[in-house]
């Protein structure tokens, strides 16, 4: 494949941080029902999202995502009763540095779904799939 | 000679005589005029190498923590830093307070290294730019007391609410403009790890970039792995920053780094309520708890 090829052919890598309770079993139940999302997400599932450390999000920009998604629990819903208010906190602080040292927005989201809201994992997952699809490929702290 | 620096000679010296503590830890004069790196002090005859001056700058609170695993009592000298540096360890455990005596110096606000090399001993050498927005010129705790502090508190209190300008100069830029910056910032930035050293909220028993594990850090000296450094950091001393500045004045390359933990102290006001480290040792911090009521935007 020629490297024009591959631009134009270009997919966009997306991760999702899925909290191992509601997120997970909230994609398991959009396969189950057969609810079609792009398959440009790579889920990494986390026994919370309050596992997901600042670390794991940069270091996913470094080597070549294009854009980020921490899931988790509703709050009051946390398996470990509070870990997402704390992942809460963390990331409102974690978006805002990131958006100060320039990378988009769009690239780095978090929200919340539960383990019934299928339905919303399909919607949330194309949303930003086409947000970043027309945004092109993240450049910023890539490690190339 | 300045009347501080006789009572720190002489406090100094008490201590170690009376064996209350078995190091005094303050400033003698360094290299050069203009620096006046920290002393550890274990002997009486050597509490003449103590001063106070216009370029004691270094945070001494940061040295307790070396102590951690120690038998013996220090004495330290704080400045208003030192002492939110000082509670802000207490809060993370690092220290004991029966282990540290405190003495408490007001502090007038400090002079620029920098200027004064340029402009000369006999030059009108400006304030370091952190002790222009110092909320808090005196020490918050000690347990001695040296000079008068009514005055500063009194200059305190006439300060205005913080003042943000040079973050929010960055916040107005776009998004590629503002990488384009910190791109240009972090591509100098060498790695000496100065500014984790000399930072008090950095006390980790083994710091996350001297881990030696394949995965965590890398250790190549690029653009990439630089900003990793600076954002991790920034998260790392988020809600820890009592913004003493040490950072930005150890770094060898004169990258803003305070630019970017103003930016979280900001934001932590902004989202979770006014707060300001190291004031209160029962205060609450903020990324250590949570509110049920805070800001939802992740729906």
């Amino acid at each position: 494949m020629s490297v024009k090829d591959m631009q134009e052919n270009w997919e966009p890598k997306i991760l999702v941080f899925a909290c191992n309770w509601c997120t997970y079993a909230g994609a398991d139940l959009a396969g189950l029902s057969r609810l079609q999302y792009p398959p440009n997400i790579r889920i990494l599932r986390v026994p919370c999202s309050g596992r997901v450390n600042p670390q794991f999000v940069l270091r996913a920009f470094q080597r070549g995502i294009d854009g980020v998604l921490v899931a988790g629990c509703h709050p009051g819903d946390c398996h470990y009763v509070t870990g997402n208010y704390f992942t809460r906190r963390r990331y409102l602080l974690m978006q805002r540095l990131l958006q100060y040292v320039g990378i988009d927005p769009e690239r780095f989201q978090a929200r919340w779904i539960s383990g019934s809201e299928g339905p919303k994992f399909q919607q949330v997952v194309t949303e930003i799939t086409e947000e970043i699809k027309a945004m092109g490929p993240n450049r910023k702290m890539r490690d190339v | 000679m300045n009347e501080i620096t006789n009572k720190m000679r002489k406090i100094a010296g008490e201590i170690l005589q009376k064996g209350e503590a078995s190091v005094v830890i303050g400033w003698e004069k360094g290299t050069f005029w203009y620096l006046s790196p920290p002393a550890f002090i274990d002997k009486v005859e050597d509490v003449d190498r103590l001063v106070w001056d216009d370029f004691c700058h270094n945070n001494l609170s940061k040295y307790l923590v070396d102590f951690k695993y120690k038998e013996e009592k220090v004495a330290i000298f704080v400045k208003g830093c030192d002492s939110r540096a000082f509670n802000r360890l207490l809060q993370d455990k690092q220290i004991e307070r029966e282990k540290v005596i405190l003495i408490g110096i007001p502090c007038p606000g400090l002079k620029d290294q920098d200027q004064a090399k340029t402009l000369g001993k006999e030059g009108d050498i400006p304030k370091a730019e952190k002790c222009l927005e110092c909320k808090y010129p005196n020490p918050l705790v000690y347990d001695y007391y040296l000079g008068e502090k009514e005055e500063l508190d009194e200059v305190a209190a006439t300060k205005e609410a913080p003042n943000y300008s040079d973050v929010e100069a960055i916040e107005a830029m776009s998004p590629d403009e503002r990488y384009e910056f910190w791109t240009k910032q972090y591509d100098r930035c060498i790695r000496c790890y100065a500014c984790r050293n000399v930072c008090p909220a950095c006390n980790c028993r083994e710091c996350v970039f001297d881990q030696t594990c394949v995965g965590w850090i890398g250790k190549a000296n690029n653009s990439s792995e630089n900003q990793f450094f600076a954002l991790t950091r920034a998260m790392h001393v988020a809600g820890r920053c009592i913004e003493c500045g040490e950072c930005e004045r150890a770094c060898p390359m004169d990258i803003p780094i305070m630019l970017l933990n103003k930016k979280i102290i900001k934001d932590i006001n902004e989202l979770f309520g006014e707060y300001d480290a190291g004031i209160d040792v029962d205060s609450k911090l903020p990324l250590g708890h949570f509110d049920k009521s805070d800001p939802e935007e992740f729906m």
